[in-house]
């Protein structure tokens, strides 16, 4: 399997098939003597800002402290193990509800698209 | 049977996609200037997008990606954002233009000044994106759609020259306005291939839940539905050039002109018919547009996304539909002319394409998304040409804006 060409940028779903983001990121140990080994696939726009260069990637960082707080200024990461199954998305054993990806996604939820009539 | 009733229903629901403010504006333009002259473009124009349309849902049957998808994971992140802010722009403006193509009919209707519209019809789009299902949608704009045929009876009422409009099938040269017909030309070509059309085709396809049964259902959808599509345009073109030039009007730059095309054939049931028309087909176009919107910005990031879910079980996907709605608004609720943003975004929509349409040559060739349903040699000229005509449009847009624009 070619890593970037086969991970990079699939859909990740997680155990209950919610789309949960994209492969913005690959995480990857160096080991001596042997080739490198993914260790973990990382997610959000803070990998997405880093894509395009290192000073986006700051300034997105410091974009997402601002608006969530300090938990927010690293990517989501979701390691490599929990991963269940390889096909046209990427899907892993985690339950959403139980990371902070989603965590903008409720807050939209709770602070304005629920309050709307009939959503 | 049942395929029997989808191909239909397709074909009637790409007639809904396919002819909105942009294809009405620039035929009735079109023929009003150059009589039949410009029929080439619209038959070029609903050629490539028969191609285009067939490999999108082709690509989505077989390998459960919508475009958007492909082209994020075939060609990374760092290439993907320059489709998707294209396509967003793009959108905006067509979005805008479909908006204000619904109010300036209900201007017509009410004599109420269209500016006034934009915010209404903004909500009642919204309210149905934001409660209907896409099959309701899909449904529903399509059977609408069909009073927009009256375009064809009234083209063949008017006992046009038939020789003469065949003719017109293949380009020739004008003999007065050269840049004003190019720009014709490119706006036609603007309107017929638009990207929103294949991209949310595809989107589409996957709502549905298309698999690899359904490409021959595919590929009757696309030819004929675009061809319904194209001749309906057509027959917009044919009745502006014997409609509008007969009454003095050969260059159409108020919309207040188009009501006039029908009536000399339907009397006052052409003055409704032709503002029923402008309504539903613009009104089903800026649905579609909002919808792809959404789809194209949730595809692009990977949130959850689907008309069928209720708006809290996606909220990210929700609330772009429901920004695009709004920011889409404003320009006609500040006043700016319909007809004019139209025209723009045509020409726009023609720049654009080679950024939409050149991930196809990869994607449609590429086995590990459609195996063996790769393109053949007639898919892949198409898509080369369509690249090509695309790059051309791109260079010359701009200058012919500026000379030929109205």
């Amino acid at each position: 399997m070619k890593l970037l060409r086969d991970l990079l940028d699939k859909q990740v779903v997680d155990r209950e098939q919610v789309k949960i983001g994209k492969v913005d990121g690959l995480v990857a140990e160096l080991r001596s003597g042997k080739p490198p080994r993914i260790i973990a696939i990382e997610l959000g726009s803070i990998t997405l800002a880093r894509r395009l260069g290192a000073r986006p990637g700051r300034w997105m960082a410091r974009l997402a402290v601002k608006l969530g707080g300090r938990q927010h200024g690293e990517p989501h990461r979701i390691a490599w193990h929990k991963v269940k199954d390889i096909g046209i998305d990427l899907e892993f054993d985690i339950d959403v509800r139980e990371t902070s990806i989603f965590a903008w996604q409720d807050w939209l939820r709770d602070h304005v698209i629920g309050r709307i009539p009939g959503a | 049977m049942k395929k029997l009733m989808e191909i239909s229903l397709g074909v009637v629901t790409s007639v809904g996609g396919f002819l909105e403010v942009g294809s009405m504006a620039t035929a009735a333009q079109a023929g009003a200037m150059f009589g039949f002259q410009l029929i080439w473009a619209v038959v070029l124009g609903t050629i490539c997008i028969i191609f285009l349309v067939e490999m999108s849902g082709r690509f989505a049957a077989v390998s459960h990606h919508t475009i958007s998808d492909g082209i994020r994971e075939r060609f990374g992140f760092n290439v993907f954002l320059w489709p998707l802010l294209a396509a967003l722009l793009v959108n905006f403006l067509v979005l805008s233009a479909e908006i204000g193509g619904v109010a300036i009919a209900l201007e017509f209707a009410t004599g109420i000044g269209f500016q006034w519209w934009a915010l209404p019809v903004a909500l009642l789009a919204w309210l149905l994106l934001w409660k209907g299902t896409f099959g309701f949608i899909e449904k529903g704009v399509s059977i609408l759609g069909l009073v927009t045929l009256c375009f064809v009876v009234g083209a063949v009422m008017l006992r046009p020259d038939w020789t003469a409009v065949a003719r017109s099938a293949l380009p020739s040269m004008p003999v007065h306005d050269v840049a004003n017909y190019w720009f014709m030309a490119v706006s036609i070509l603007g309107a017929s291939i638009s990207p929103y059309l294949f991209m949310f085709y595809s989107s589409g396809a996957i709502e549905d839940r298309w698999d690899k049964s359904y490409l021959g259902a595919n590929r009757a959808i696309a030819g004929l539905g675009m061809t319904f599509g194209g001749t309906i345009s057509i027959g917009v073109l044919i009745v502006a050039a014997l409609v509008l030039a007969t009454h003095g009007v050969t260059q159409v730059d108020d919309y207040h002109q188009l009501p006039l095309m029908l009536i000399p054939i339907f009397g006052f049931w052409g003055f409704v018919l032709f503002v029923a028309s402008l309504a539903i087909a613009c009104f089903g176009a800026a649905l579609e547009v909002g919808l792809q919107q959404a789809y194209l910005v949730a595809q692009g990031f990977g949130w959850n996304w689907g008309e069928d879910r209720k708006p809290r079980d996606d909220p990210g996907f929700s609330a772009t539909y429901t920004i695009s709605l709004v920011l889409a608004a404003i320009p006609i609720a500040l006043g700016l002319d319909p007809l004019r943003i139209t025209i723009f975004s045509m020409a726009l929509t023609a720049a654009s394409l080679p950024l939409t349409v050149v991930p196809f040559l990869f994607l449609l060739n590429d086995k590990r998304y459609v195996g063996e349903h790769r393109n053949g040699i007639l898919s892949n000229a198409a898509v080369i040409f369509i690249i090509a005509l695309g790059f051309v449009l791109a260079v010359v847009t701009i200058p012919l804006q500026i000379f030929g624009g109205t």
